[in-house]
């Protein structure tokens, strides 16, 4: 592949495409002091690597990638090459503009056909996994490369095409990285994973679809997985996370109830009391008052 | 009609079921909780998450199968994994998490001290291995390395008592339970003041010893009202689940022994006097009054097979790992008795009886040109059984054995099973109970409404059908094999030192 570089604003092949702000393909043939100091840009930043060795900081973890790694850098994520430099090789990248960032979700923009909960999904896989976004997968290249044929031909229905495109590498690069992550094998070591990405994250409204995407599973296989192996179901495992936790709070006596309320992942102090008292018998502040006072 | 419940708070999960009072199942349902390592050494798990599974559990099998058919609950009886260790605060708060039995993190205290006399006099009085496993070493190791912790602490429990507590308001723990945690003399059946100045602590940072007929008291009436129980409903310390396994699988008395093989698993007698052993390998915990569960535990049972499935396995569908285990174990039956010389060291979690030896590690021996894939697969059963048959035969140089009666997952798998009548070459019942834990439990239950006069009596009722025959001659090929592997297994102790040495450095 001939070497390129579209930029927002310039290139006539973007006109279309508002959020892509950058793609290209590049060789290096030499290396230069500073020329990929450590940087955290507001976009995100994909890189495929097609030739060469290249030696990334990306979020203070170093990684060495090789023909065929991808990596997807977040909004926000720190990322350079060691000691500043540009390795030699050839390199595509993609920089995408985001809609919106927050906490535990990124939303992608109109252009994309992903539904909202798709969206979500990718995102928290992509979140949650900061420290492992390198794959090894060839598809991509495919991937890219339609993108560029579709940019430069122009041909009919391109404008879809080219976003939907996009969609699919995301989609690509979330089932591999759960893939990546979990061997497939171990559901007990897949599950303690999601756990504790639950307790980190307990705040946080999880449905079915998003816990299940994390262990790579399908909705109707995880649910099945989880009921067998816990006893419970999904929802109900988290639940007894979220009270287990709720508990832990209420003996720590300075915080009020309905903040923990919130910070376990209940909707409000009156759905923290009705479940909390549903399965112990006592209100959380009744729960609280039944701990011994200190003797001294 | 009347029904017991027995709750078995288990390593991986609770267990709870209902038995009629003739012994029948009514109905079981179990709840799983994680367990943390947030170190290499370090074993924990969520004290609030195993209460509130536990009662969310015990609450649908209620509502589910108890309540619509009018049952009355005549007691609820306990049995939990031995050895965990929970710090609480004066208001009865944990400090931290609970520390399980396979935590490591003492593993340098129990060196020091295993290696003295008075380490091995602690073994003789409490009947607790001098290992990282025992609460003895726990506490210690708090003292010398949680110094907050330790000074917070108002009682150290196990994981039962907190949750009996939780329930009850009482601070207890069985004889049985207490024998497990290094801490008792089992003779005296009192806390052993030398193993406590060792721990550095004194009676009262222990909950109340009692026998595992007891009962701490009724169930708060909160609870009353949420599971709908009566006051009436009894609470029973009961038991440990080794013992409670050891009772419910029947082998009460001269011949006979008991086999478990779950992830990790054990060999055990029952009998009226301790077993004494001047090499200091074999656990003496207390049933209850003059009465002994005494043997050997492995750390390499199901989990080693379950390691083998996932590595080498073949997967139809992610996470499918019982039908590729079962796949494995029918590829492992093409080949012969003995894998045609080709040995497995199971001691990929170091290991306990008989060697006691943390640095071991496994190993395939005796490969050559002509050992396919199949061969592995054998040889790692095979390697398996043979760990826990050296501990049947280190037993029986005190004990004679007639009769073995196995449960577990892995044990009465029906190929582990005639397997392990073959290389011992004794007769197998396979416990008609599928959870010998809990019907352990219920026999505690029934004889303390006087259903039986005693224990013995009760363990009686269960009949041991010799299920699994030995064969003869694969028993002579096993022993010859097991010979060699009894010899790998000491022989390589230096060269274990030497790679476990190595694998720590990186």
């Amino acid at each position: 592949m001939n070497q390129f570089i579209f930029q927002q604003g310039q290139a006539k092949e973007l006109y279309a495409f508002p959020h892509i702000l950058e793609f290209a393909l590049k060789k290096i043939t030499s290396t230069q002091l500073n020329s990929l100091n450590p940087t955290s840009v507001d976009y995100m930043r994909i890189y495929f690597v097609l030739d060469g060795k290249f030696e990334w900081i990306i979020n203070r973890n170093k990684f060495v990638l090789y023909p065929g790694d991808l990596a997807v850098i977040l909004p926000g994520q720190v990322f350079g090459g060691a000691n500043g430099i540009l390795n030699i090789g050839t390199l595509m990248w993609l920089n995408l503009k985001v809609e919106k960032t927050e906490p535990g979700r990124i939303l992608l923009g109109d252009w994309s056909s992903l539904t909202e909960s798709e969206g979500i999904t990718i995102s928290k896989i992509l979140l949650f996994n900061s420290s492992s976004i390198l794959i090894k997968l060839r598809e991509h290249a495919t991937l890219l490369q339609n993108i560029k044929n579709e940019l430069t031909a122009q041909e009919i229905g391109y404008t879809s095409r080219v976003n939907q495109l996009i969609d699919e590498l995301f989609i690509c690069v979330a089932r591999k990285i759960t893939r990546q992550n979990n061997s497939q094998r171990d559901f007990p070591q897949t599950f303690l994973k999601l756990e504790q990405t639950l307790r980190q994250n307990l705040a946080y409204q999880w449905t079915v679809e998003e816990m299940a995407a994390l262990t790579g599973l399908g909705a109707t296989a995880f649910n099945e997985k989880v009921k067998n192996y816990t006893g419970f179901s999904p929802l109900n495992y988290l639940i007894n996370i979220r009270v287990s936790e709720g508990i832990k709070l209420l003996n720590q006596e300075e915080e009020n109830v309905t903040a923990i309320a919130l910070a376990t992942g209940f909707y409000s102090s009156q759905h923290f009391s009705t479940t909390f008292k549903k399965l112990t018998g006592y209100t959380p502040s009744e729960f609280r008052k039944r701990n011994l006072p200190r003797k001294h | 009609m009347e029904c017991i419940i027995t709750i078995e708070l288990g390593t991986n999960a609770v267990r709870i079921f209902a038995f009629e009072m003739n012994g029948n199942i009514i109905g079981s349902m179990k709840g799983s909780y994680p367990t943390f390592h947030t170190e290499p050494d370090y074993s924990e798990q969520d004290p609030e998450q195993m209460f509130i599974t536990m009662l969310y559990v015990l609450k649908n099998l209620l509502t589910e199968k108890i309540h619509p058919k009018k049952y009355n609950v005549v007691s609820i009886c306990f049995s939990a994994s031995m050895h965990s260790v929970l710090a609480i605060d004066d208001r009865g708060v944990p400090l931290g998490n609970a520390i399980t039995w396979s935590d490591n993190r003492g593993k340098v205290e129990a060196q020091e001290l295993k290696n003295s006399s008075f380490g091995s006099r602690l073994h003789d009085i409490t009947g607790t291995p001098i290992h990282p496993m025992s609460p003895l070493i726990k506490i210690a190791w708090i003292k010398n390395h949680d110094h907050s912790r330790f000074e917070n602490t108002y009682k150290f429990l196990s994981i039962k008592s907190y949750i009996i507590q939780q329930l009850t308001g009482e601070y207890a723990i069985d004889y049985s339970l207490a024998s497990a945690t290094g801490l008792l003399n089992i003779q005296t059946i009192n806390w052993e003041s030398e193993a406590l100045a060792y721990a550095g602590i004194t009676i009262d940072m222990l909950p109340q010893l009692a026998p595992i007929f007891h009962s701490p008291g009724k169930l708060r009436k909160e609870y009353q009202k949420s599971l709908g129980l009566s006051s009436s409903t009894k609470i029973i310390l009961g038991s440990s689940d080794g013992c409670m396994a050891a009772l419910g699988a029947g082998v009460w008395g001269e011949g006979k022994a008991t086999i478990t093989i779950e992830d990790s698993g054990a060999v055990r007698v029952i009998s009226k006097e301790v077993l004494r052993d001047d090499k200091h390998r074999f656990f003496n915990y207390i049933l209850s009054e003059n009465c002994f569960v005494s043997g050997g535990p492995t750390n390499n049972g199901g989990v080693v097979f379950e390691w083998f499935a996932r590595q080498f396995g073949d997967f139809k569908s992610p996470y499918e790992t019982a039908s590729t285990m079962e796949n494995l174990i029918r590829e492992a039956s093409n080949v012969a008795v003995g894998s045609d010389g080709l040995l497995f060291l199971p001691y990929l979690l170091g290991e306990r009886a008989p060697i006691w030896n943390a640095n071991a590690r496994g190993s395939y021996f005796g490969l050559n040109i002509n050992h396919e894939r199949q061969h592995f697969i054998r040889a790692t059963i095979e390697g398996i059984l043979y760990e826990i048959y050296s501990i049947g035969k280190t037993l029986e140089e005190h004990r004679s054995v007639k009769q073995l009666s196995v449960n577990g997952s892995f044990a009465s798998i029906p190929f582990c099973t005639q397997m392990i009548a073959d290389i011992f070459n004794k007769p197998v019942t396979i416990s008609k109970n599928a959870d010998s834990t809990s019907f352990g439990s219920f026999l505690v239950g029934a004889t303390d409404i006087g259903k039986y006069k005693n224990l013995e009596e009760a363990a009686q009722t269960i009949e041991l059908t010799d299920t699994f025959k030995p064969n003869k001659s694969h028993h002579q090929i096993h022993n010859r094999y097991f010979e060699i592997f009894e010899r790998l297994s000491t022989n390589l102790a230096g060269e274990f030192e030497a790679i476990a040495s190595l694998q720590q450095r990186d």
